[in-house]
C-alpha cells in the first residue's frame, strides 16, 4: 500500500537509519540485510556484508511502511486509518460522517462509467445502507480554504509592497498548503527556510474536518466526540495530514454540563484512498451501477437546485487559478473572465501565468507539479532568484488527480490516459462559481466565522508548520 | 599483433602525497596530457578536499596545484571534469553536489546543487556537457541540466534502485545513462520523447547474468558498444549492446552479456576502467591492480578477456579507483585507502 505515497514523500524518507535495536521488520522477512549508516563505514559496511543468496529486498515502498524506517507509531496510525477501522467505527454506534474529494469522485465517475453527479448520488446510498450518517463535499470546504488563501495573498503582497524588512522579503511567494506529501518534505527536509511562505490556511479536509467537529455536528444535534469523521482522498499522504497534532483541538464548553472540557477532538479520524473505498465496494459485492441514486446532504456539498454541482477551475484545487483573478480585481481591477492562460514552461508540470499592468509584470504565479520542478522552484528561493508571487506546488506529476490513493489505470491502459479522463469527468457538468459566492460558506462566515481573516477563522483555519531538526530522534517523532 | 601478445609492465612513475584520508576518486583532465598541454588530474578524498594535480612540462613530475577546500564538509567521494574540461563536479557525503571553474589560477565553487537527501555518491557529465548526472545513498538518480550562468535545473529524479547507487556514468556519445547499485542491478536509463522525462529502460540484475552483489562501478569502451561491471561478487562482467541501431533511432537496444571475469580476484572489486585501446584495469580490496585484454577472438565460447598483468601491492590498502588517461600516453592513476595516489606507466618490461 505504501507504493502509494507521493514520490516526494518516499524521497523525504530515503534516511535508511534503520537502527538495529528498531528491527527492520521487511528485512526480517526478507532476511536481507541493512544498508551501511555511515560514511565511513560505506566499505566496512559491505565488507561485512553477508553472503546473500537473493537481492536485498528492503524497497522505499517497504521502508515506508516499516515501523523502523518512521517511528512505530506510524504503522499504528496507519491500521487507526483503515477499512477495518471504519466499520467498526460505524459499528460501535459512532455518528460516521464521510467527505468526498471531487477528485476520488471523479475517478470512481471514470472506473463506473458514470458521471461525477451520479457517482456523489450512489455512494451517498452505499455509505447510508452501512450506516453512514451524511455524505459531505470537500470542494464545499476548498472554497472557504480558497477565501482564506485569497485573504492571505493580499496580505502577503501588501507587505512584500512595503520596506524591505526581513519579514517583507519572507512574505512571498506564498506557496499553496494544500498537498501533504510537499508539506512534509518541506519540514523534513527544507526546513526554516521555506516554511515561512508556505500558506497558513488549512487544506480543504482539514477545513471540512473543522467545520463538521467545530460547528456543523451542532445543527446535527451531535456532540463532536461523538462524530467519527471520514475524508475519501486521492492521496494517501492525506492520512498522514490528518495525524498531524495540529489538527487536534481541546473541546471549550465553559458550563459544559456532561464534562467534556479539556477532550481532545481529532478533526478527520481517518482518511480512506479513493481506491479503498471502490475495495470497499467490492468487497461488500454491491452492484455499484444498479444502486438507487439518492438525494445529497446538502448542507456540505456545492450542489444547486437544479442538481449541477458547482466549484472552481483546476483538478488540484485551482488554488493559483482563483487567487490570481481575486488578486487581479482586488489589487488593480482588472476582472478576468473565462480560462486562464497558463503557458507551459518546461513541461506540462510546470506552468505560468502572469498579469501585466501598464507594460509591468504585477503578478507572476505557477503550477509546479511533480518532484523534479519543484526542486528547482525550491533551488530558486533558496538563492534569492524566485520571481514567482505564488506557487501551486503540488508533489504528484500530474496534480492531485494522479494521486497515489486513485485507482490503478486497467490492463492496457496508460496512465496518460487515464488521467486525460480523470480531468474531463472532474469539470463534467462542473458549473464554474466564485467561492466567495458559494451560500454555504456565506452561511458559515455569518453564522460562525464572521469574515476571511478574523480571529475565528485564523483559530479555526489555518495552521503552522515546524521544522524537523535532523536526528535520529526527531526521526522518531516525526509524526 | 594484439595487446595480448606483448609483454608489458605497470611501472610506478610516481607517489602522490598530500590528502590525508582516503583517496576515493579520481579525474584526469579532458584534452591534457596532449599537444604540448601538461595532463592534470583531480583526486577526492575523506579529508574533505579535492586536489588538482599537474604534470610539470620541465620534470614531468606531477605537483599539487591547487587545494579545492572548505565547501564541502564531509568526505568528497567523486570528481568529474565536463567534457570541456572547464567545470569540475564534485558529489560529496554532505548531501551536495559543487561544480567548480578555474578563476585565473584558483578553483572557484559557481555552484551547489542540493536535493539528494544524503550522501551522494557519484557524479557524471554527458558527452556534450549539458547534463549532469549525481546520485547517491538515498537511491536516487538525478538529472541535472546545464544552463548558462552556472546554473543548473533538475530535469529528473529517478527513483528504480532499492538500495545506495553507487555509480552513474553517461555513455560516451549517446544520451543514455547507467547506474550500478548496492541493490545488486545495473539501470539504463533513457528520455521518454513523450513525456519530457527519464525513465528505466533496462534493469540487469542476477537472472539476466548481472552480478549477485553490490555494483561498485561501471565503464564503457570508447565506441560505446561495450560496458564493464565490477562488483563484490569477486567478478568483472562485460556487456555489450548493438549502438549502431540506437544511433541510427531505432529505439533502444538492451545490453547484453559478454562474458564474465571470474576467479581472478579473491575480494571486493572497486573499479574498472577501459582504457582508449581497449585495456581493462581493475581496483580492489586486494591492493592489487589487474589488467585485462581482449584474447583471441573467433572462439566458439564468444569474446573472451584475458589478464594481460597483475601487479601485487600497488598500494599498502584497498585501491579504490583506477582512472586511465585519456590521452595516448598509457598513463594510469590509481586511487588507495592508503590515502596516496600513483600514476603508473604501461610500459615494455625496462631492460628489454
Amino acid at each position: 500500500m505504501s507504493e502509494k505515497f507521493s514520490a516526494t514523500l518516499r524521497l523525504g524518507d530515503l534516511n535508511d537509519y534503520i537502527s538495529p535495536s528498531q528491527g527492520c521488520v521487511v528485512s526480517l522477512k526478507a532476511s536481507s540485510t541493512r544498508q551501511d549508516k555511515s560514511q565511513n563505514l560505506e566499505k566496512v559496511g559491505t565488507a561485512t556484508k553477508p553472503l546473500q543468496t537473493e537481492p536485498v529486498k528492503i524497497s522505499l515502498k517497504d521502508c515506508l511502511a516499516c515501523s523502523g524506517c518512521i517511528t512505530s507509531a506510524e504503522t499504528v496510525m496507519l491500521e487507526k486509518q483503515s477499512l477495518d477501522e471504519f466499520l467498526s467505527n460505524i459499528d460501535r454506534g459512532k455518528a460516521v460522517i464521510v467527505s468526498l474529494s471531487p477528485q476520488s469522485r471523479a475517478a470512481l465517475a471514470v472506473h463506473f462509467g458514470l458521471s461525477p453527479v451520479q457517482v456523489f448520488r450512489k455512494l451517498t446510498t452505499f455509505f447510508k445502507s452501512l450506516g453512514v450518517k451524511a455524505l459531505f463535499d470537500t470542494s464545499c470546504s476548498r472554497d472557504l480554504s480558497l477565501i482564506e488563501s485569497c485573504n492571505e495573498f493580499i496580505a502577503r503582497y501588501k507587505i512584500s509592497q512595503s520596506t524591505g524588512d526581513e519579514k517583507s522579503k519572507q512574505s512571498l511567494p506564498m506557496i499553496a498548503s494544500a498537498c501533504p506529501g510537499w508539506i512534509c518534505y518541506a519540514e523534513k527536509t527544507l526546513g526554516s527556510y521555506i516554511l515561512p511562505y508556505i500558506s497558513s490556511v488549512k487544506s480543504p479536509q482539514q477545513t471540512i474536518g473543522a467545520i463538521i467537529k467545530n460547528h456543523i455536528c451542532q445543527n446535527l444535534c451531535l456532540r463532536p466526540d461523538e462524530v467519527y469523521h471520514v475524508t475519501v482522498m486521492p492521496c494517501y499522504d492525506k492520512k498522514l495530514e490528518a495525524a498531524r497534532d495540529d489538527f487536534v483541538f481541546q473541546l471549550e464548553s465553559p458550563g459544559d454540563t456532561h464534562g467534556n472540557t479539556g477532550l481532545e477532538i481529532t478533526e478527520v479520524d481517518s482518511v480512506l484512498t479513493t481506491g479503498e473505498v471502490l475495495d470497499l465496494i467490492q468487497s461488500k459485492s454491491v452492484d455499484f451501477k444498479a444502486l438507487e441514486e439518492s438525494s445529497l446532504d446538502k448542507l456540505l456539498v456545492n450542489v444547486n437546485e437544479e442538481g449541477h454541482f458547482y466549484g472552481v477551475h483546476g483538478s488540484s484545487g485551482g488554488y493559483a487559478d482563483t487567487i490570481f483573478r481575486y488578486a487581479a480585481k482586488f489589487l488593480f481591477g482588472k476582472e478576468i473572465k473565462g480560462p486562464l492562460d497558463f503557458k507551459i514552461i518546461r513541461n506540462s508540470d510546470f506552468r505560468e501565468l502572469s498579469l501585466e499592468v501598464e507594460g509591468k509584470i504585477v503578478l507572476r504565479f505557477a503550477l509546479c507539479y511533480g518532484f523534479r520542478n519543484l526542486q528547482n522552484v525550491v533551488r530558486k528561493i533558496k538563492i534569492g532568484k524566485c520571481e514567482y508571487h505564488f506557487l501551486e506546488i503540488m508533489a504528484c506529476p500530474s496534480g492531485c488527480l494522479n494521486g497515489g490513493g486513485q485507482i490503478k489505470p486497467k490492463l492496457g491502459q496508460s496512465v496518460k490516459d487515464l488521467i486525460q479522463s480523470l480531468e474531463i469527468a472532474y469539470t463534467e457538468n462542473v458549473l464554474v462559481a466564485d467561492p466567495f459566492e458559494n451560500p454555504i460558506i456565506k452561511g458559515l462566515y455569518a453564522a460562525w466565522l464572521e469574515q476571511p481573516g478574523s480571529e475565528k477563522a485564523k483559530k479555526h483555519m489555518h495552521t503552522e508548520y515546524h521544522p524537523l531538526v535532523k536526528s535520529i530522534t526527531s526521526q522518531l517523532q516525526n509524526w | 599483433m594484439s595487446l595480448i601478445d606483448e609483454s608489458f609492465e605497470l611501472r610506478e612513475i610516481q607517489r602522490l602525497e598530500g590528502h590525508t584520508d582516503r583517496v576515493w576518486s579520481l579525474a584526469w583532465k579532458p584534452a591534457t596530457g596532449i599537444g604540448g598541454v601538461p595532463a592534470v588530474l583531480a583526486s577526492c578524498s575523506g579529508d574533505k578536499t579535492v586536489r588538482i594535480w599537474e604534470q610539470s612540462r620541465l620534470t614531468g613530475s606531477f605537483e599539487c596545484k591547487a587545494v579545492l577546500e572548505e565547501t564541502h564538509t564531509r568526505t568528497v567521494r567523486s570528481c568529474a571534469w565536463s567534457p570541456s574540461g572547464k567545470l569540475l563536479a564534485t558529489g560529496s557525503f554532505d548531501a551536495t553536489t559543487a561544480i567548480w571553474d578555474k578563476v585565473g589560477d584558483d578553483y572557484e565553487c559557481v555552484s551547489t546543487l542540493e536535493g539528494h537527501e544524503n550522501e551522494v555518491k557519484s557524479v557524471s557529465w554527458n558527452a556534450s556537457g549539458s547534463l549532469l548526472a549525481t546520485c547517491g545513498r538515498d537511491k536516487s538518480v538525478w538529472i541535472w541540466e546545464v544552463l548558462p550562468g552556472n546554473e543548473f535545473e533538475c530535469v529528473s529524479v529517478l527513483q528504480g534502485h532499492t538500495q545506495d547507487v553507487k555509480m552513474v556514468q553517461w555513455h560516451p556519445s549517446m544520451d543514455i545513462l547507467c547506474s550500478c547499485s548496492y541493490d545488486n542491478t545495473i539501470k539504463v536509463w533513457a528520455e521518454d520523447g513523450d513525456s519530457d522525462d527519464w525513465h528505466c529502460v533496462q534493469t540487469i540484475n542476477e537472472s539476466s547474468d548481472g552480478h549477485s552483489s553490490t555494483v561498485w562501478a561501471l565503464s564503457f569502451n570508447s565506441s560505446g558498444d561495450k560496458m564493464v561491471t565490477c562488483s563484490d561478487d569477486l567478478t568483472i562482467k562485460i556487456w555489450g549492446a548493438d549502438i549502431m541501431k540506437m544511433q541510427s533511432g531505432d529505439g533502444i537496444a538492451p545490453w547484453k552479456h559478454i562474458c564474465t571475469l571470474s576467479g581472478y580476484h579473491d575480494r571486493t572489486i572497486f573499479s574498472a576502467h577501459w582504457s582508449r585501446e581497449g585495456i581493462i584495469a581493475s581496483g580492489a580490496a586486494d591492493d592489487a591492480i589487474r589488467l585485462f585484454v581482449p584474447g583471441e577472438n573467433g572462439l566458439i565460447d564468444g569474446p573472451t578477456y584475458k589478464l594481460l598483468l597483475k601487479k601485487d601491492q600497488a598500494h599498502d590498502m584497498d585501491v579504490n579507483s583506477v582512472q586511465w588517461s585519456s590521452a595516448e600516453n598509457r598513463l594510469l592513476a590509481s586511487a588507495s585507502d592508503d590515502g596516496t595516489i600513483k600514476i603508473w606507466e604501461l610500459a615494455p618490461p625496462s631492460g628489454k
